[in-house]
């Protein structure tokens, strides 16, 4: 019985700090016992949960692709107590990591169809692991149109800038990144989330909608879509909430019937809409 | 299954002797208190009890347990060790209502994806003798609405029933049967059995606390929002005494302690009905009242546990009843849902 409670050994191996503010940082981790990396086998949309031996335990979702090998990405805003000792770690220190945890976005079902990614702010981490595993060599032809619409508060709040410039570059993907305000050097597009949605108006016609950002973004996009004629079952969200075992056992993220940790993070909204509005 | 016979005087006798091959939980008087603890060397069982106070889920699920140990090195703290171990040892003279709740634990932490390491290697390690209610302990009893009874084996290995002069024992599992040899050669005779068989009929019928808690399921089904849930959590304090004293609730917290350069991760029971338990770093809260935390209590005992295992998760034994400083009592609260 594989003991789902112990971390595997990694080290941190590169520390990117993603924004202006510095409170938001990619950690690169490294398995320590490089057998530890197949068992370690995730899928876009999975979580983990970062231990750090003294402080605890904290469950952030994974920012890098399965396609891209020898290591996990985790992009981490410094908040509480785990999270602020992991902003404070240099390159070569050890720690845990558990997992993969959770469901994960749903590929066979997002398979042949057009896919239109939403993301604001912060919660764009396990949309960039999608976008990165759909765009990889041949998978590419398994997904239709990809509309990617990415927006931050202002230019240096945007996470991982030199992809986005990368696949700006790249002819098979649409992709639209907005800042509400932007400054001297921004030549890109300024708006809210919502209005460059209703902007870009993808069609509804064998679309998926991938859509992860703060309540209030999420609150003013989903009428956008509704509009466009979107179904529940092909609006899907990834939910946040407090976690410990990750396992399905603690309780902590019981909402109705499910486990956020287990059953989730990821719903569509017709699945949301059978839970109880607790998170 | 093999059924004996032994004298009634003989139980402590044969929980000491077991004792000195395998580590013990017995009822132990402790100041008003009987509870669960590891039998002493010169420590006497109390078997004429009524109830533990406290359900002796610890002995899978202790209040506090370490899961494993770190210690520091140049390049940060690193895993030590994995303290998922567990002797080998018996559960001696629980409740029917008790078992009925490793039953229904067993649910939770024995999935067959994501097993609990450390309540399983507890679980399997401990062979659990149970004694039947002959007479239900206390008024507030409701074992048999929640699919339990006072003589009754689910969850036990061995079941002990009082008929008498003598207790019929009967070894319903293979654990059970290993302890065979501490049970005396003496063969349970048909006259016995029935014996048995009139003594639980009369204990069923003794027990007068009913609710219906089966047919609240449904009710619950479609009545979340319902201004009821406004009704029950108005003297409620938060103490958190009904979890911590329920052998169904299971909900815990892992929390790290770093004492020099070494340091444990650490388990502990925790409870929903905490304002704390599901509050975000963020400061966000879904359960923002203890309205949503007494809806989340009943609906996960009730509805959730039902949903996802089939099973009530309640065993009747009053606990909470008993020990709610402000007097909610989860039969009326359940009586009350029928009502809707």
């Amino acid at each position: 019985m594989q003991n789902p409670y112990i971390p595997y050994p990694v080290v941190v191996d590169k520390i990117i700090t993603e924004v202006d503010t510095k409170d938001i940082k990619t950690f690169r981790f490294k398995f320590v016992n490089p057998e530890d990396e197949a068992k370690y086998a995730y899928i876009p949309g999975q979580f983990g949960e970062l231990s750090i031996y003294g402080k605890g335990e904290s469950p952030i979702g994974i920012a890098s692709s399965p396609t891209q090998k020898g290591y996990v990405e985790f992009t981490v805003q410094k908040a509480g107590v785990v999270t602020q000792a992991l902003h404070e770690m240099e390159e070569g220190t050890l720690m845990g990591l558990r997992g993969p945890l959770g469901n994960s976005w749903p590929l066979e079902f997002l398979e042949g169809k057009n896919i239109v990614i939403v993301g604001g702010g912060f919660a764009f981490t396990t949309l960039r692991s999608l976008i990165n595993y759909m765009i990889f060599g041949d998978n590419r032809k398994r997904f239709g149109n990809i509309t990617v619409i990415y927006g931050a508060r202002n230019p240096g709040l945007l996470l991982y800038k030199d992809e986005l410039i990368e696949w700006q570059k790249r002819s098979d993907l649409n992709i639209n990144v907005t800042v509400d305000k932007g400054d001297a050097t921004w030549t890109g597009r300024e708006g809210f989330v919502p209005a460059v949605c209703k902007d870009v108006a993808p069609s509804k016609e064998n679309a998926v909608a991938v859509i992860c950002g703060p309540p209030v973004m999420i609150r003013f996009t989903l009428p956008v879509f509704f509009d466009l004629g979107f179904s529940k079952e092909n609006i899907i969200t990834s939910l946040e909430m407090r976690m410990k075992c990750g396992i399905g056992k603690c309780g902590r993220c019981n909402v109705g019937n499910k486990y956020v940790c287990k059953d989730g993070p990821v719903f569509s909204l017709a699945e949301l809409d059978k839970l109880t509005p607790e998170y | 299954m093999e059924k004996r016979l032994i004298k009634k005087d003989a139980l402590a006798g044969i929980a000491k002797k077991v004792a000195e091959e395998f580590l013990v939980w017995a009822p132990v008087k402790k100041e008003d208190n009987v509870l669960f603890e590891p039998l002493q060397k010169d420590g006497e069982p109390f078997f004429a009890y009524l109830n533990s106070k406290n359900a002796p889920k610890n002995v899978f699920f202790p209040h506090t347990e370490a899961l494993m140990k770190f210690t520091r090195t140049e390049k940060g703290m690193v895993f030590s060790s994995d303290e998922n171990k567990a002797d080998s040892s018996v559960l001696f003279g629980v409740r029917p209502c008790d078992t009925h709740s490793f039953a229904l634990l067993d649910k939770l932490f024995d999935q067959e994806k994501y097993q609990d390491a450390y309540y399983i290697t507890k679980r399997q390690n401990t062979t659990v003798i149970s004694i039947a209610c002959v007479k239900p302990p206390y008024a507030s009893c409701f074992c048999t609405s929640v699919d339990g009874a006072p003589v009754a084996s689910e969850g036990a290995d061995i079941l002990l029933t009082d008929i008498g002069s003598d207790y019929l024992v009967e070894l319903i599992t293979p654990k059970g049967e290993k302890l065979a040899k501490y049970f005396g050669d003496a063969k349970a005779d048909a006259a016995a059995e029935t014996r048995k068989n009139e003594i639980a009929a009369k204990a069923i019928e003794a027990i007068k606390s009913k609710i219906p808690a089966h047919e609240v399921k449904p009710i619950l089904d479609v009545n979340f929002d319902n201004p009821f849930w406004n009704t029950i959590h108005g003297k409620c304090l938060a103490c958190g005494t009904c979890t911590y004293m329920c052998p169904t609730c299971h909900c815990f917290d892992i929390s790290d302690e770093v004492k020099g350069g070494d340091g444990v991760r650490i388990r502990s029971w925790d409870s929903c009905m905490f304002p704390m338990f599901t509050k975000e770093t963020s400061g966000h809260n879904p359960r923002v009242s203890q309205k949503e935390r007494w809806r989340q209590r009943t609906m996960h005992k009730f509805k959730y546990y039902v949903d996802n295992f089939n099973a009530i998760a309640c065993v009747g034994c009053g606990r909470c009843v008993m020990s709610c400083p402000v007097n909610i009592d989860i039969r009326k609260v359940v009586e009350d849902i029928s009502k809707l």
